[in-house]
């Protein structure tokens, strides 16, 4: 992923993460669940699969920072 | 991260056993900043909070890393971005609700931006010999007030940033940067400079 892609998606997490806190911050202030669907929205845009593997078999050429 | 012991996630195999885990097992992880999001367990039921609590400048790490992977190898640069000066790093006081947080992770979070700069200066020393190899490159000026959740702020952050990248010594520094990615010049491996 390059640079300019990478602000552009994180724009778009932090807004869907960060936009509400919770009523009741009991194990921190935002919801860990909204944070997971957003990342895997990311790795799946990216990879194709929200659940691939963080291990990289043989040569990708795709970058996973 | 567990105890005071970081764990890598690795996109590559390793002399470690891999745990096998996901892309986005590993972002949560990494993300899992206390007051801000619970920890996640992954594998085999093992806690991972953020390694801000103690690897907030990884620069370290990755020499280690490094040298065991490629310990023959002349190192090229390290080039190590800052996400706003040590010391200043926004932490707003516990509101009424956050009281319920256990005091020590407040306290932790506090001591993250001195261990930060505490890094860079024993990198500033390890790399004395060996100019133009480490560089350090940290938004000084107007970060201070931008809490990470702030992500309305995102444009300010980019202001900030371009006025930072506009000073001279930025400027002079960057295009130093840019040499040492393009043309390795130090013939030094992480394991000699240990040695000096």
């Amino acid at each position: 992923m390059d640079v300019d892609t990478a602000i552009t998606y994180y724009g778009k997490l932090v807004n869907q993460v960060f936009s509400s806190s919770k009523l009741w911050p009991r194990d921190g202030r935002f919801k860990a669940t909204k944070l997971e669907e957003a990342i895997k929205t990311v790795v799946g845009d990216v990879t194709s699969n929200p659940e691939e593997p963080l291990l990289e078999i043989g040569n990708s050429s795709v970058c996973r920072t | 991260m567990s105890a005071n012991i970081p764990v890598l996630f690795r996109t590559y195999l390793s002399h470690e056993t891999h745990s096998g885990c996901k892309i986005w097992e590993a972002a949560r992880a990494t993300s899992a900043a206390p007051t801000f999001f619970k920890r996640i367990e992954i594998g085999r039921n093992q806690p991972f909070i953020d390694g801000g609590l103690g690897r907030n400048n990884p620069s370290r790490v990755v020499l280690d890393e490094a040298n065991t992977l490629f310990r023959a190898r002349p190192i090229g640069c390290l080039v190590s971005i800052g996400t706003g000066q040590a010391g200043i790093i926004s932490i707003k006081k516990p509101g009424f609700l956050q009281q319920v947080l256990p005091t020590d992770v407040i306290e932790a979070l506090r001591a993250i931006s001195t261990d930060c700069e505490a890094t860079h200066e024993d990198m500033l020393r390890f790399f004395d010999n060996s100019p133009n190899t480490y560089f350090r490159l940290n938004v000084d000026q107007g970060m201070q007030e931008i809490e990470f959740s702030e992500w309305e702020k995102l444009a300010n952050v980019e202001a900030h940033t371009m006025q930072y990248m506009k000073r001279k010594e930025v400027d002079e520094k960057l295009a130093l940067v840019i040499n040492a990615i393009k043309f390795t010049s130090t013939q030094l491996t992480i394991e000699q400079l240990s040695m000096e």
